[in-house]
């Protein structure tokens, strides 16, 4: 294989998992949901995408579709996520993951079933090479990467980010001082999974090609690793948790074309995947990257002025 | 009786077979500290719980400023001025002192989703004020300079002192303070008392649970007595310490 375009195919998945991670790092991060069926809406994403391109919609309106039906089934799972204490509500979406998967795996009306279906490419451009159609690939994941980022950003640094750290932190005491928590979790899941909706879109695109066993619960614990390890609660560290994580999986699948073991090498990925996780838990909680404060302008000036006001009594 | 600021009628709370309150009726006028003392379990923590919509009352009736709020939840409640600050601390420890200052603020512009993205100037605009005001409340607590610390790493009588900080920054129409003054040396919280009466007289009315008896009937305007889910007394300071019912409430009957 051209080694270019094995880089560039590396680009490609690092922007598409630096959404998931980015979703999931608002939810989890900022609002401590544990969304443990981020794969979910990874799929709604991706199916949507396939079959509205299938009948000629054009690519964006795909993207946006599916992140609508994502954000709405994101509501819908809001709902029991009110009533159940965060360890259930990990358990009830991972199943409605699964469940999702296995539906669009045996009911092959929908999209194929097992075969999947084909998806045409966003942009066709005559006679380019697939480098090219890459590169195409590349502008499209980044620009939807970086709307992202700046959303999650500008929220995290607003009284809103405030509040869902509160949330996150104590929710009946965010309860008590005015915020409907209900509310704040409906939003969170909502943008959460309209983020992994389009992933899902670029997703299909990229690949052309969508099939149930894309959608393993695995995808889930991988976003799951990139947050835990780029430190949750920053969206920096959430795309750098993405960017390690993806060379990590990608250079071990190298390795184990050159690798003879007693066992199946892509199972040692997991068991290498696993082991990260306990390492990071372990020995750096907090993630590579801590925590970011919450920054407002206002904020900012008064840390200015008290720190030149300590300078001079010193 | 019908120009009490909260009224309570007849509500009672029970958790199994155990009423925690059992028909306690009284009324907070508007102005002014009202306190409310009582031995170890006798319900005032589950009355307190009760009028803030953490637990719903199995019946019995309770108004604040003439509305019936047995039904709202906390957060409704709090939109309305009745605000509480918890006995044990709930501090979001891992945000800095400010910071929970800050989302304690009544009527914000940024804290729903589109203002926060859209409106971005507006909020900015009143956040601005608002760090002033959280900084003099602070300062009255002697937290100042913790500000940008984060809250988990302040000890437990400056947690006590942020919990009722938070408080007042809702601006509270009544605010319901269970045991402000515990765990907080004496001096500062005589210091508190006398900044809480200084507000009482600028429209915010305080409800407080107190252990500490003598800054309590120093400060407070009237006094319900609690025993057993009940309120076995209630009137002013110098009455009530010569009541014998108050006596039999905390060394029980001879």
């Amino acid at each position: 294989m051209d080694p270019l375009l094995y880089v560039l195919d590396l680009i490609v998945f690092i922007g598409i998992f630096g959404i998931l991670a980015l979703s999931l790092n608002l939810e989890f991060g900022f609002a401590g949901l544990a969304n443990f069926g981020k794969v979910a809406f990874f799929l709604i994403g991706a199916y949507t995408y396939a079959l509205l391109s299938q009948i000629g919609v054009p690519f964006y309106l795909c993207l946006i579709a599916g992140a609508t039906l994502s954000a709405a089934f994101g509501l819908l799972i809001s709902l029991p996520a009110l009533r159940l204490r965060a360890d259930y509500l990990a358990i009830a979406i991972l199943t409605f993951g699964e469940i999702l998967r296995l539906i669009v795996k045996s009911e092959s009306w929908i999209a194929g079933g097992d075969w999947g279906i084909s998806v045409s490419p966003a942009i066709a451009i005559s006679g380019g090479s697939h480098r090219v159609d890459v590169l195409v690939n590349i502008g499209l994941v980044y620009f939807c990467l970086l709307i992202c980022f700046v959303i999650a950003q500008l929220l995290a640094n607003s009284p809103y980010g405030r509040v869902m750290r509160a949330v996150r932190e104590d929710e009946v005491a965010a309860e008590a001082l005015g915020k409907n928590r209900a509310r704040y979790k409906a939003q969170v899941l909502m943008l959460g999974s309209a983020m992994a909706g389009i992933a899902g879109g670029l997703y299909a695109q990229y690949l052309q090609y969508v099939l149930p066993g894309m959608f393993m619960p695995m995808v889930t614990f991988t976003v799951w690793i990139m947050v835990l390890l780029g430190g949750p609660a920053n969206n920096w560290g959430a795309v750098l948790g993405a960017v390690l994580v993806t060379l990590f999986d990608r250079g071990t699948n190298i390795a184990k074309d050159y690798l003879t073991l007693p066992i199946d090498p892509s199972n040692l990925q997991y068991i290498l995947f696993g082991a990260l996780i306990i390492l990071v838990l372990l020995y750096r909680p907090q993630g590579l990257l801590k925590e970011s404060p919450i920054k407002t302008k206002a904020l900012e000036s008064v840390k200015r002025e008290r720190s030149v006001v300590k300078g001079k009594g010193s | 009786m019908e120009e009490g600021l909260l009224r309570i009628r007849e509500v009672s709370k029970h958790f199994g077979g155990v009423y925690a309150v059992n028909g306690v009726s009284l009324d907070v006028k508007e102005g002014g500290i009202c306190g409310l003392v009582g031995p170890n379990g006798s319900g005032k923590s589950t009355l307190f719980n009760t009028i803030l919509g953490i637990h719903r009352p199995d019946g019995g009736n309770i108004y604040f400023n003439g509305n019936c709020i047995n039904c709202l939840a906390p957060h409704q409640i709090y939109a309305l001025g009745l605000v509480n600050a918890f006995q044990l601390p709930r501090l979001f420890y891992q945000m800095s002192v400010l910071d929970n200052m800050l989302v304690a603020a009544r009527g914000q512009q940024g804290d729903k989703l589109l203002n926060s993205l859209f409106l971005r100037r507006k909020w900015q605009e009143q956040e601005k004020g608002l760090i002033e005001e959280a900084l003099e409340i602070l300062e009255l607590m002697e937290l100042d300079k913790w500000a940008f610390s984060l809250a988990g790493e302040l000890s437990g009588g400056q947690r006590k002192l942020l919990e009722v900080a938070r408080a007042l920054m809702a601006k509270p129409t009544l605010l319901l303070l269970d045991e402000p003054a515990a765990g907080i040396n004496p001096v500062l919280g005589r210091k508190m008392f006398q900044k809480l009466e200084d507000l009482s007289r600028n429209g915010t009315t305080f409800f407080i649970v107190e252990h500490r008896l003598e800054i309590l009937f120093e400060f407070a305007s009237w006094i319900y007595v609690m025993d057993r889910g009940k309120t076995v007394v209630g009137g002013e300071p110098e009455d009530i310490s010569e009541e014998p019912a108050f006596y039999r409430a905390y060394l029980g009957e001879e």
